[in-house]
């Protein structure tokens, strides 16, 4: 137990300090809830990114269909009676369009090794965005506004407070569910078949790694957390989803950015990339409206050349050893 | 042991093998030597499943096993060392080890097996502690040897053991081999470059060419030592 619970203790106590900062603090709500979001999306691709070395450039996709999940959850049902239990019929909704998604593409593009996967991948989100604009699907480029859906289901002040703060808690949970199964993920059998073929695909097969079986579950697992992400952060939080917003590819370099400058494959990884990402986007996007995304070319240009292993890499080299290495994996 | 009966493979549209028959007698050392391109990796790929075969059977220990994946096949002891060695480099040599011995049963005897491959390879419990990609040549074959020993094989495949080695060095890692068909009662497949090594190791060799067996039996009986000190020496 000791072995799970060391390595989440950092990573659990920020998330307090930011939640406990936000309740707090007039007007750091806001900022808090954009920089976890950050967070939460590069623990969601670590998962796959960090575990499996496999780069995924449709990721957004995931994202996308999780917020579509709960979206078409409030237009099919509203009427239905279910109460509070909408969310989670659209909470599952997300999750079964994610792991359908994360199957078809699974099985095609899985079979493809490296750059092939990568590039078989970019096509997959903008697909979904010309599909669903072009073939009028789901409301086709009008998207789907469910404000109102949502007010009929949980009368205007609780629908307010869903989007303003439950969302953003919601964002708080999967976090921590997220670091929960990373750590869980990272000591078992499954995290050295992981290890392993990450680092050398061929040489986990002779050793009896059964790879794509565990290619497979990393992938599902990542989609799976993508599609709560979108569906809470993007629908129940903004009320509303358009194609071209929710399949931008820019989210897939966001969180590649993010898992590779905190530290692939670590738990503390994704945490600490989303953290300084989230500030510096929040915080560039005032001091420097328009400017904002252009961090994102320097930053990768300084990982790869400063940390090329991430912060958190980086640190857990510096702490071999020493009897703070537990907490830091 | 290991059967290979008409063995017919390839990559996409392009066929490698076109019926392949060899055979692995139990303890014994087997070679198969060819130029380049003959499809002696692609052999040794077929036999373990990182390709599928399109044709053709092979049986290990009586079962057939032809369509098994890599790691059902490691499970009933078949193991491979990969041509250019596939080492973990950022990780120790003793982490390499470790995650060899993968599978269930291999990470229940894993004590026995470092004991056993540092018998074996002093040198690696010497340098157990440092990394792998920092070790000589020879080392880090005898690491991935021992890396494959770790999954507690009753047959390893080798592909190209002495690529990139020394002439002494190579000579060592051939009496490794040896000393596993010896003392651990361990069949070897060995796909060879190195004629002359395969030469003064092999128990039976089978000589490869454009994807067919050209030419089989005791390695004294199928290569003219003349003519290859010939082809290589001029002499």
């Amino acid at each position: 137990m000791k072995k799970y619970i060391q390595p989440l203790l950092p990573v659990l106590t920020l998330y307090i300090v930011l939640l406990g900062a936000g309740l707090s603090i007039p007007g750091l709500w806001q900022p808090i809830a954009f920089i976890m979001f950050y967070v939460v999306l590069g623990q969601a691709l670590n998962m796959f990114l960090g575990m499996t070395g496999y780069v995924d450039f449709g990721y957004v996709a995931f994202l996308g269909l999780g917020a579509y999940g709960m979206a078409l959850a409030f237009s099919l049902f509203t009427d239905d009676g279910l109460g509070s239990g909408i969310i989670v019929v659209g909470f599952l909704m997300a999750v079964i369009f994610s792991i359908l998604l994360s199957m078809a593409v699974g099985a095609i593009a899985l079979r493809l090794r490296g750059a092939y996967f990568a590039i078989a991948t970019i096509g997959v989100s903008e697909g979904f965005k010309y599909l669903i604009e072009g073939a009028r699907l789901w409301g086709g480029s009008e998207g789907i506004i469910i404000s109102s859906q949502l007010r009929d289901s949980f009368g205007s002040e609780m629908a307010n407070y869903l989007s303003t703060f439950a969302s953003d808690i919601l964002i708080f949970a999967i976090g921590i569910l997220a670091a929960i199964l990373t750590v869980y993920t990272l000591h078992t059998r499954a995290g050295y078949a992981l290890m392993a073929l990450r680092e050398d695909e061929d040489a986990a097969k002779v050793m009896g790694v059964n790879v794509t079986k565990y290619k497979v579950m990393a992938f599902g697992m990542s989609a799976v957390f993508a599609g709560l992400i979108g569906a809470s952060a993007w629908t129940l939080k903004l009320t509303y989803v358009f194609p071209e917003d929710v399949f931008n590819i820019i989210y897939t370099v966001e969180a590649i950015v993010i898992v590779m400058l905190g530290g692939a494959g670590t738990l503390a990884g994704p945490v600490v990339g989303g953290l300084i990402y989230g500030i510096l986007r929040y915080y560039l996007a005032t001091v420097l409206p328009g400017f904002q995304l252009l961090v994102v070319a320097p930053l990768l240009v300084l990982i790869v050349t400063v940390f090329p292993d991430g912060v958190v890499g980086y640190i857990k080299r510096k702490l071999k050893g020493s009897r703070f290495s537990k907490y830091v994996i | 042991m290991l059967e290979a009966e008409n063995l017919e493979t390839g990559y996409g549209p392009m066929q490698i093998l076109w019926g392949i028959t060899i055979k692995a007698e139990k303890q014994s050392i087997t070679t198969i030597i060819g130029p380049n391109g003959a499809g002696k990796t692609t052999i040794l790929r077929a036999i373990m499943g990182m390709i599928q075969p399109w044709n053709g059977k092979i049986t290990y220990d009586g079962d057939d096993v032809t369509m098994l994946p890599p790691h059902k096949k490691v499970e009933r002891g078949l193991s491979m060392v990969l041509e250019g060695r596939h080492l973990f480099g950022g990780m120790t040599v003793k982490e390499n080890l470790i995650l060899g011995a993968y599978t269930k049963q291999a990470r229940e005897r894993l004590d026995d097996s470092l004991e056993i491959v540092y018998t074996l390879f002093p040198i690696l419990k010497e340098r157990s502690t440092q990394k792998a990609g920092t070790l000589s040549g020879g080392q880090q074959q005898m690491l991935a040897i021992a890396r494959a020993l770790m999954t507690r094989p009753k047959l390893i495949m080798l592909d190209e053991p002495s690529q990139g080695l020394a002439p002494i060095v190579v000579e060592q890692v051939m009496d490794t081999l040896k000393k596993l068909r010896e003392e651990l009662e361990i069949t070897i497949l060995l796909v060879e470059q190195n004629v002359l090594v395969s030469y003064h190791t092999a128990d039976y060799t089978y000589i490869i060419e454009n994807g067919q067996v050209v030419k089989e039996g005791e390695p004294s009986e199928c290569i003219d030592i003349q003519e290859i000190r010939k082809a290589y020496l001029g002499v």
